[in-house]
C-alpha cells in the first residue's frame, strides 16, 4: 500500500490536466476489475461484479495547482490558482509544471514593502521564476496555459505518510485496494475516478447518469483537528480509523448508508470515528442529485495540511477504510 | 455580421424574446430545424451528411440590465441589476424602461455633494430612474414592479472598432449567425443553441444537454478585455486586437484539453491570430455544460471587448472577423469531432 500511496500522489495531475494519474489509475486496476471505460469529461468508469445492486465507490483523480495566466519580459510567470490553493501556502514554495520546476517569490523591493506584500498576500503579487532569462525562454519552458503542482516527494514520518495530494489520492488507493480485495460479493460494484473536482466538482456531476447506482459512496479526505490550536469544534483525529460522515458544507449523508457502515464496523471490530466537517464538501453533493437522485454518503481518511504540498496521513486509517468498504460491500 | 442590430435589441435575462424572435427569423430557413425549448433558449440543427457526431454551438441572447423593484410615492423607481452591474456604471445615463419608455439615471448634482459623498460610490440604495412622473400615481399607469430596463445605447463604427451595448454575448450569437449564413453541410450534425439567462448564472445551458447529447460543445462569448493603462501588462485577461480569446480554465471548470488544443492547432494552422485569456475570474456556459447529463468536453471563444456590462463596450473588428474565422475553420476541419472520440 506505501508504493501504492507513494506513487499515485506523486502523480502530476491538477483539475482538467488528469492523463497522468488517469493511466497510472488504469494500470493498478484492469486486471482487477470486469471492465472500465473513460467517459465524455476524463472520469475513469470501472464495474466488477454481477449483482443486481449497484453500488458505486467515487474518489477524485485531480489535486489542487496553479496554471500560468501572464509572463513578463524578463521571463517571471504569473499564475493563478486552480481549486483552493491559498497564496499564503504556495509562497516561497516549488511548483513543479510539465517540462520545467520555478520557485514562487513575491513582489517588493524593501523588507517594508515586501512585509506590507505578505501582510495582505493575493496572486497578483506573486511570481513564478523558472530561471528562464527572457520572455521567449519562458515561453518555449511554460506557456501560458500550463498547469502545474505543488514540487513535492512522498515521505514516511513515524510511519506516518506525508506527501502533496493525498487529497484525493489517498481515495483513490483505497478503491484501488477494495477493487483488488472485493471478491465474494452480490452487488455490482462501480468505482469512479472522477476528474475536476477541486474547481467545482465536475466530474462527478455526469459520473453516474448512465448507470444510476442505488447508492453511492464518495471516498475523500477530511481535516484532521489533532494539531495545536486546530478547530474546536471538529473531532476527526489521525489514527482512529475511517471517518464516517454525518455532514459537510455540501452534503448530508444518506441516513441508511451510515447505519449500515457503523453496523458493519462494529460486527467486524473496525475502529472508526463519527465525523462533522463545518466548512468542505465532496462529491457526494453532486452524486445524490444526479437524475432522480441516489442515495449517497462519504467515507473520509483523516488527513492534515490540506490543500497543502505536505498532507499528512496514518496508514492505519487507510487500512481501516479498505477493510470497512470491502466489508460493507460483501454484505457486512 | 448582425452585431449592430443585435447590439441594439433589449434583452436583458429572462425578456429575451425580441433577440429570440430577431435571430430566428433570420436563420429558420438556412437549417433543417428550428424551435424554442421550455426555457426559451433558441435551438437550430443543421444536419450532417454522415449524422456521424454532434457539435454544439453555443451564444447567449441576454444581457445584463435592471428590473424595477419599487415605485416610489414621488413617482420615481427603485431598482435592482439584472446580472453583473456595477453601479457606477449607471449614474447620468439613459434607459429604456419597459417596451419602450424612456429613463434617466440620475444623480445629485455636483453642487449639492459634499466633498466626501464625491468620494463615496453610488449604490442602488440611492440611485433612481426618472421618468418625469410627478406621483406614484401616475407612474403605476405606465410602470409595473418588476418592469425590465436596460441599456440605451446606438452602435457606432470607427477605427475598426464598434461600441455598442450587450457586445456580451451579442457577439457570440453573431457569429453563430454567421456560421448558419456559410449554409454549409458538414459530416458530423451541428447544433446551434442561442441560451437565455447566461448573465444570472448560466440557467438557460442548463438544460441543453438532456435535449442534445452533443459529443462535444463550444461556447462562444465576448469577454473583458482588461487591458486598460492602469493595469500592468502581465495582468491583463486580454488585449484588443490581438485576435479572438481562448480560454484554458475559467471558474469552476478547466475547459477540456482536447478541445483546448485543437482550438489552439487550428488558429496555427490557417494562421489566425488568437490569445489567451490569461485571467480564470468569471464563467461561461460551458461549465454548466459540463455538468450536466452525461456530460460533454467543452471549449471557449472568445471576441475581446473593453468595459462589458457596462452601457457602452469597444470591441474591435478585426478581432470579430478572426474569431468568425476561426470558428468557421475549427467547424470546417472537424478535427474537434475526431479529437474527442478518439
Amino acid at each position: 500500500m506505501r508504493e501504492l500511496v507513494k506513487k499515485l500522489t506523486e502523480a502530476f495531475g491538477p483539475s482538467g490536466r488528469e492523463d497522468e494519474i488517469r493511466n497510472l489509475i488504469l494500470e493498478e486496476i484492469k486486471d482487477h476489475v470486469d471492465g472500465y471505460k473513460v467517459d465524455k469529461v476524463g472520469n475513469i468508469l470501472a464495474w466488477k461484479g454481477q449483482g443486481e445492486r449497484k453500488v458505486l465507490l467515487d474518489a477524485h483523480m485531480d489535486e489542487i495547482g496553479v496554471v500560468v495566466t501572464n509572463i513578463d519580459e524578463n521571463g517571471f510567470l504569473r499564475i493563478e490558482p486552480v481549486g483552493g490553493v491559498s497564496p499564503y501556502t504556495i509562497f516561497r514554495k516549488r511548483i513543479r509544471f510539465e517540462r520545467v520546476t520555478g520557485v514562487v517569490g513575491i513582489e517588493g523591493e524593501t523588507p517594508d514593502e515586501i512585509e506590507k506584500n505578505l501582510s495582505k498576500m493575493s496572486f497578483d503579487k506573486l511570481y513564478v521564476d523558472i530561471g528562464a532569462k527572457n520572455r521567449e525562454e519562458a515561453e518555449k519552458l511554460a506557456p501560458i496555459g500550463s498547469f502545474g503542482v505543488y514540487d513535492s516527494h512522498f515521505v514516511e514520518v513515524s510511519g506516518r505518510f506525508v506527501s502533496k495530494a493525498m487529497d484525493d489520492r489517498i481515495g483513490c488507493a483505497v478503491i484501488v485496494e477494495v477493487l483488488k480485495r472485493v471478491k465474494n460479493s452480490d452487488i455490482t460494484l462501480f468505482a469512479s475516478f472522477s476528474v475536476q473536482e477541486e474547481v467545482g466538482l465536475v466530474g462527478a456531476s455526469v459520473v453516474a447518469y448512465d448507470i444510476m447506482p442505488d447508492e453511492a459512496i464518495a471516498v475523500d479526505v477530511t481535516d484532521s483537528a489533532d494539531t495545536p490550536k486546530a478547530i474546536k469544534r471538529h473531532p476527526m483525529v489521525l489514527g482512529k480509523g475511517p471517518a464516517i460522515k454525518v455532514m459537510d458544507k455540501a452534503s448530508i449523508s444518506d441516513k441508511n448508508i451510515l447505519e449500515k457502515l457503523i453496523n458493519t464496523a462494529e460486527k467486524k471490530g473496525i475502529p472508526y470515528q463519527m465525523e462533522v466537517l463545518i466548512f468542505g464538501g465532496t462529491n457526494a453533493a453532486v452524486l445524490q442529485r444526479t437524475r432522480y437522485g441516489i442515495p449517497s454518503a462519504t467515507v473520509s481518511i483523516p488527513t492534515r495540511y490540506l490543500h497543502t504540498p505536505s498532507e499528512m496521513i496514518e496508514p492505519s486509517d487507510v487500512e481501516g477504510t479498505i477493510e470497512l468498504l470491502a466489508s460493507y460491500l460483501e454484505g457486512g | 455580421m448582425y452585431l449592430k442590430e443585435l447590439s441594439e435589441i433589449p434583452g436583458v435575462s429572462g425578456d429575451e424574446d425580441k433577440v429570440r424572435n430577431f435571430i430566428r427569423e433570420r436563420i429558420e430557413s438556412k437549417l433543417d430545424e428550428v424551435r424554442n425549448d421550455r426555457m426559451g433558449n433558441l435551438i437550430g440543427i443543421k444536419k450532417g451528411r454522415k449524422s456521424n457526431g454532434r457539435l454544439l454551438l453555443v451564444a447567449h441572447m441576454d444581457e445584463v440590465g435592471l428590473m424595477v423593484t419599487k415605485i416610489n410615492d414621488d413617482g420615481t423607481l427603485s431598482f435592482a441589476p439584472v446580472g453583473g452591474v456595477d453601479p457606477r456604471v449607471l449614474p447620468g445615463k439613459r434607459v429604456r424602461v419597459g417596451e419602450d419608455k424612456l429613463g434617466i439615471v440620475g444623480y445629485k448634482a455636483i453642487h449639492l455633494q459634499k466633498s466626501e459623498e464625491i468620494k463615496k460610490p453610488p449604490s442602488y440604495e440611492n440611485l433612481r430612474i426618472y421618468m418625469g412622473f410627478s406621483s406614484k400615481k401616475e407612474a403605476e399607469k405606465e410602470v409595473e414592479i418588476g418592469t425590465y430596463v436596460s441599456f440605451l445605447t446606438k452602435y457606432t463604427e470607427e477605427n475598426g472598432r464598434a461600441t455598442g451595448k450587450a457586445f456580451d454575448d451579442r457577439g457570440g450569437c453573431s457569429i453563430l449567425m454567421d456560421i448558419i449564413d456559410l449554409n454549409e453541410r458538414y459530416d458530423f450534425d451541428v447544433y446551434f443553441a442561442f441560451v437565455v439567462q447566461e448573465e444570472v448564472g448560466l440557467r438557460g445551458s442548463a438544460i441543453l444537454m438532456e435535449q442534445l447529447h452533443p459529443d462535444v460543445a463550444l461556447v462562444l462569448e465576448t469577454t473583458t478585455a482588461g487591458d486598460n493603462p492602469e493595469i500592468p501588462e502581465y495582468q491583463w485577461a486580454t488585449h484588443l486586437g490581438d485576435g479572438p480569446v481562448i480560454t484554458f480554465a475559467h471558474r469552476g471548470y478547466v475547459a477540456d484539453k482536447r478541445v483546448f488544443q485543437v482550438l489552439i492547432e487550428t488558429a496555427v494552422k490557417h494562421g489566425i491570430p488568437f490569445q489567451m485569456k490569461r485571467r480564470t475570474a468569471g464563467g461561461t456556459d460551458a461549465g454548466r455544460l459540463a455538468r450536466r447529463g452525461r456530460g460533454v468536453p467543452a471549449g471557449v471563444i472568445s471576441i475581446p471587448a473593453r468595459y462589458i456590462h457596462s452601457p457602452l463596450s469597444i470591441m474591435d473588428l478585426g478581432d470579430y472577423r478572426n474569431t468568425f474565422e476561426l470558428v468557421k475553420r475549427v467547424v470546417e476541419d472537424g478535427k474537434i469531432m475526431e479529437e474527442v472520440s478518439g
